[in-house]
């Protein structure tokens, strides 16, 4: 993801502000890191360049 | 193509275009300015479609889904992608043009696959389940101005899908209708009244 990103991307429990966290950065790009609220504290993360904003219990692989 | 079986086709985990696709790529090309978010964006072909458009230069797009295969697939297009559940991780008044062909067939419960093509195509046993939640949550991420391109088929029932955007403070106008053998398409323009 791109760091502009943040600008439209919020917590999606209590619509906050998320904190970036950078693991890997690759042409300007964020690849794995981890975006933690700057309220309720939930963590998600970023993995293959793809922020994970599902709320924790739907955040498994398998479909409902 | 007149139910689920028959749809989701050899294919089990991403929605892959086909002609309601096609005509919200239309719809959109037309209509879509500014920051443009296509939910539920599946492969990400839509969402592509409108990011390369030959007037594309004003046009700045993300997309999202619930699938992470999906995710992964439009990421592969070059997509800016967001993994999330309908317009949740998004902020308020940020978007100027929010698409979305969302899963609209009426699906008995007790007849699901419980895989990631139902989430896909299965707008529950109304076919409104996921049209509902996102006419109500909608107005908040747009800017003032904002449009909505809402696919909306015959099979979803069309009147109760124009009962619930009136509800939701919405006025619309039909900008694409297709016929097909077994259900009408249409892209409805939603703009706050």
């Amino acid at each position: 993801m791109k760091e502009s990103l943040l600008d439209i991307i919020c917590c999606p429990l209590d619509k906050h502000d998320l904190d970036l966290a950078v693991e890997d950065r690759e042409d300007g790009e964020i690849l794995a890191g981890t975006l933690t609220c700057t309220d309720c504290g939930e963590t998600y993360p970023i993995e293959d360049g793809i922020p994970n904003l599902l709320p924790p219990d739907m955040r498994e692989d398998a479909p409902a | 193509m007149t139910d689920l079986a028959e749809r989701r086709g050899a294919e089990t985990t991403v929605y892959q275009p086909a002609e309601d696709s096609g005509l919200l790529a239309e719809a959109a090309i037309a209509e879509a300015t500014g920051r443009v978010l296509e939910v539920g964006t599946g492969s990400g072909w839509v969402a592509e479609r409108i990011a390369t458009a030959d007037d594309s230069a004003d046009v700045e797009v993300v997309a999202s889904d619930v699938n992470p295969h999906a995710c992964r697939q439009a990421r592969e297009r070059g997509l800016d992608v967001v993994r999330g559940s309908l317009l949740d991780p998004f902020r308020d008044g940020v978007f100027d043009t929010v698409a979305f062909n969302p899963p609209y067939l009426p699906t008995d419960p007790d007849n699901e696959w419980d895989d990631w093509m139902e989430t896909a195509l299965s707008g529950g046993r109304t076919g409104r389940e996921l049209i509902e939640p996102f006419l109500d949550d909608v107005g908040r991420v747009l800017t003032p101005g904002g449009c909505v391109l809402l696919l909306v088929s015959s099979l979803t029932g069309y009147e109760a899908v124009i009962d619930r955007v009136e509800a939701a403070g919405f006025s619309h106008e039909v900008v694409r209708e297709e016929s097909y053998p077994f259900e009408t398409l249409s892209i409805l323009r939603l703009t706050q009244r």
